[in-house]
């Protein structure tokens, strides 16, 4: 599955839906400005399991370096858009 | 008991408790470099050498707490410890002292365990480690996949989901690393509960702050659940993880409540025994 994001807004949204699914999340608790491992009690394996999904809904191949940095959702997004704007390959 | 007696069991005590830390740090040395490699030489199957050596530890960590015990540092219960030997579970456990390991692997004679990964680069205990059968605290996924391993391969797998020792008056908290690797292993679930009254030997607890009176740690080993009963349907393993540490969070408080009268019936039954000079 592959989908064109663009807008930080509209990919919110997505994350909203894909995180309270995955991890039985309110979407109210997913904001840019929330820590995933502090405010949205992730770990280290949800992580993991974050990156595999995104890498499914972006249909792009993601070094996991740049997932290493992320500590927030805003990383997520920066992220994502990074990774959408480049051709696919 | 006197106020002078009860001054000199508290040195007593203090002494006992520092000797006993050095028997365990010289001792824990000394072993890794005789007897494990000699029952490492004991046979050419590396399976029969680790489950040799691990009912090694079970009988020096047994020898441990008895000394411990005849010391009068401390005493201690067990209810429910042949569900222990029963083997290819994971076992898990409350951690709220430093002995919890000692107690534990005592009553088992054959468990795997997790260590610290910085063994493995020590020039000496890497060997004894990997000869143990015992597993590194790597990261993540590759703790979990080694982990799962172990008990798929029947063996029993001793973890503390809190990850490090209870900090008391807080509310506990667990990592979701226990219940992924049960998940994982589609294996069953052994719930141990520990209780040490009056605490002791806690996290920050220097071991020379020996408590008021000596003590007693009670251990109940609980009913085995299987990791399977929590996953509903076609779910991503992060919310079964989830719904399983919760249900070990509830069994560990509930254990942990109960212990204040649990304890204070035990501590009323061995308050009368041999205390080493008090006489």
């Amino acid at each position: 599955m592959s989908v064109t994001i663009k807008s930080r807004e509209e990919i919110l949204e997505h994350l909203r839906v894909v995180l309270s699914d995955l991890y039985e999340l309110k979407p109210e608790q997913i904001v840019p400005e929330a820590n995933l491992y502090a405010d949205l009690d992730l770990d280290s394996i949800d992580a993991v399991d974050l990156f595999l999904t995104l890498k499914e809904i972006t249909g792009r191949k993601i070094q996991p370096q740049t997932f290493k940095d992320v500590r927030t959702v805003s990383d997520v997004i920066d992220a994502i858009q990074a990774l959408t704007s480049k051709p696919a390959g | 008991m006197s106020g002078t007696g009860r001054k000199l069991n508290h040195v007593w005590r203090i002494f006992a408790t520092g000797f006993v830390f050095v028997l365990f740090g010289v001792g824990a040395l000394f072993i890794s470099l005789t007897m494990f490699p000699l029952l490492r030489l004991s046979t050419w199957k590396a399976d029969t050498a680790r489950r040799r050596i691990q009912r090694a530890m079970q009988l020096t960590f047994r020898a441990y707490m008895e000394t411990m015990r005849v010391l009068g540092i401390l005493t201690y219960h067990v209810e429910g410890a042949e569900r222990l030997r029963e083997p290819g579970r994971l076992i898990v456990a409350n951690h709220p002292t430093l002995l919890d390991v000692v107690l534990l692997v005592s009553q088992m004679p054959e468990v795997d365990c997790i260590v610290k990964r910085g063994l493995w680069r020590n020039p000496f205990l890497r060997w004894p480690v990997s000869w143990a059968g015992y597993l590194p605290n790597s990261e993540g996924e590759a703790l979990i996949e080694e982990c799962s391993a172990t008990l798929r391969r029947g063996h029993s797998l001793l973890v503390f989901p809190e990850g490090t020792r209870t900090v008391p008056g807080r509310p506990l908290r667990m990592q979701r690393g226990a219940a992924h690797i049960a998940l994982a292993a589609d294996s069953e679930i052994l719930p141990v509960t520990i209780a040490c009254d009056p605490p002791t030997l806690f996290k920050g607890n220097p071991w020379y702050r020996v408590p008021a009176r000596r003590f007693h740690l009670n251990v109940v080993v609980g009913t085995p659940v299987a990791a399977r009963d929590f996953v509903r349907g076609n779910e991503v393993p992060a919310r079964a993880a989830r719904r399983l540490t919760q249900w070990m969070l509830a069994h560990f408080d509930a254990g942990r409540t109960l212990r204040s009268d649990l304890g204070e019936a035990s501590a009323a039954a061995w308050l009368p025994g041999v205390q080493p000079f008090t006489r």
